[in-house]
């Protein structure tokens, strides 16, 4: 519809060139961004910003195979910044923290997901030709969920459209758009791990009672101090190949020994060691629930090296990158 | 240690073990010490290079072993006759409790079998950093091809050291790759819970 409204704008104001171009660039849009659901977009950004900015306390459970965890999340907004912690119930008994992130801070993933919205609004000026968000490598279907923690969810069911990437049954609050269920689909409509809320109240939360043994601080990066205390990693090395609609997580100059992908949906994190004496060329995979570790052993311009590419992607994806993985210079 | 019953030791430890050989060792631990030994051993060797500490090496790994096997005999009912179905089951029942018991002690057992030697354990444990098994692998590679690289088609003691370094990398990296998955994925500090130990 929108295409085709400038189209008649263009036919009624300009030369017969620029009618044909922007003829091109409104099909453009509308061909090589398959079936958008604009309902799902429209849940995705409100998925997104409810994780920033809503209230609220709950027992989430995360299983995978045999093994399942219990843990204690809260979220608390306050003014312009958000407190969350992540308490374990069961296992080590840890406590994660992070303080007062600003809630306009929005990294690369939550862009993505927040991405719908603005290429449905914006397809109007042509501001976002040319990219059509997660539609480009997902197939979404938005229906009635089930009742999770006491809340009615609305389901939606994200089928990846290329093999790159897992598919996800996500279960929404109706009412606030909080993620309550995660379902991670592998092959075979396999589910590979599993998280959902036990219980869920919003509001300011009460006090917490459980025992924690650690607190760790989640780590944040501090725009242009970042990499410093990386700086000392002597080689340049760069990732070849990425599945398409993948970006880097947190701006990287080279030199340090990590780097991070994400879609919005999948994150997957590459690593290189240079090693000090050779090793025999190889690879190997671990696969727990929906993480995966790949590890090669390879001579990277005579130097032996160790790439790894550990994320919530198929084998074949953390190989193809791996494969990728060069030495600059 | 004869050199069938080390053999037998190594079968255990890879899983791999039949009847007969799980017997042998299962009957020898109790009395044998240079058997316990190296069991023991090989343990450290493990938990040297999953970065753990070597404060094991007295570990009396038989223990768990005979417990675990007496757990899973009381589990049949003793006073009744066995029946058809329970005559069949039992030495199953026994093997898989004592492999599983063999694979949270030790994997990889074939390779590290090579490094029996208390001198060349020794050696082993100095070079244990950065990649462990690794360099004590004695495995020939074949080329083959898969997309830009050519990527060895390894033998089975190369693909299982490979498999573990893949493991302890998992263990290592976890953290890294979850402050980040935390930042930029919709179920917020969740993924912290893919992490088996969180470090300050």
């Amino acid at each position: 519809m929108v295409s085709k409204l400038k189209f008649l704008q263009g036919r009624k104001f300009a030369s017969a060139f620029a009618v044909a171009t922007l003829l091109s660039a409104g099909y453009a849009v509308a061909d090589t961004c398959p079936e958008i659901n604009p309902e799902a977009l429209k849940w995705l950004d409100k998925m997104s910003r409810s994780a920033h900015e809503v209230n609220y306390q709950g027992v989430v459970t995360f299983q995978r195979g045999d093994d399942m965890q219990v843990m204690q999340i809260s979220h608390t907004v306050s003014g312009q910044s958000a407190t969350e912690s992540l308490t374990q119930l069961t296992g080590q008994g840890a406590q994660v923290v992070r303080v007062e992130h600003p809630l306009d801070c929005i990294h690369p993933g939550h862009r993505l997901l927040r991405l719908g919205t603005d290429l449905h609004t914006a397809a109007g000026d042509g501001s976002s030709a040319g990219t059509c968000g997660l539609s480009e490598h997902y197939r979404f279907s938005v229906t009635e969920g089930e009742r999770v923690a006491g809340r009615k969810a609305v389901r939606i069911v994200v089928a990846p459209r290329d093999m790159y990437r897992y598919g996800y049954v996500m279960e929404l609050d109706k009412q606030t758009g909080l993620l309550l269920k995660t379902a991670t689909i592998g092959r075979g409509d396999k589910v590979l791990e599993n998280f959902q809320f036990a219980n869920l109240s919003y509001g300011e939360g009460g006090s917490q009672t459980a025992d924690v043994d650690l607190v760790h601080e989640a780590e944040h990066p501090v725009v242009g101090r970042e990499l410093v205390h990386e700086r000392s990693y002597s080689v340049d090395w760069g990732v070849g190949w990425l599945p398409n609609g993948f970006m880097a997580t947190d701006s990287s100059s080279g030199g340090e020994r990590r780097r991070t992908y994400t879609d919005g949906l999948a994150v997957f994190s590459v690593f290189l060691e240079i090693l000090p004496r050779d090793i025999q060329p190889g690879e190997g995979v671990v696969r727990r629930g929906g993480t995966t570790s790949y590890t090669r052993g390879v001579r990277m311009a005579g130097r032996p090296a160790l790439i790894t590419v550990i994320g919530e992607v198929p084998v074949n994806t953390a190989r193809m990158v791996a494969d990728s993985v060069a030495l600059l210079q | 240690m004869s050199e069938r019953l080390r053999e037998s030791l190594s079968a255990v430890m890879d899983g791999e073990a039949n009847e007969l050989e799980l017997e042998r060792v299962l009957s020898r631990i109790g009395e044998d010490d240079e058997l316990r030994q190296a069991w023991v051993r090989y343990n450290a060797v493990r938990s040297v290079n999953e970065g753990g500490h070597i404060a094991n090496l007295s570990l009396d790994v038989s223990g768990r072993v005979r417990a675990a096997i007496n757990e899973g005999n009381d589990g049949q009912a003793l006073n009744k006759p066995a029946g058809l179905a329970q005559r069949f089951l039992k030495p199953l029942a026994s093997f898989a409790v004592a492999a599983s018991v063999a694979a949270t002690v030790v994997i990889g057992g074939q390779q590290l079998y090579q490094i029996g030697e208390p001198d060349s354990y020794v050696n082993t444990l100095a070079g244990a950093s950065p990649v462990g098994l690794i360099n004590s692998v004695g495995a020939t590679a074949v080329q083959a091809s898969y997309g830009m690289q050519s990527v060895p088609v390894l033998q089975p003691t190369v693909r299982t050291a490979y498999r573990e370094l893949a493991r302890q990398r998992m263990e290592r990296y976890m953290q890294e790759h979850v402050e980040q998955a935390a930042l930029n994925t919709p179920q917020g500090l969740i993924p912290f819970s893919r992490v088996q130990q969180i470090q300050e």
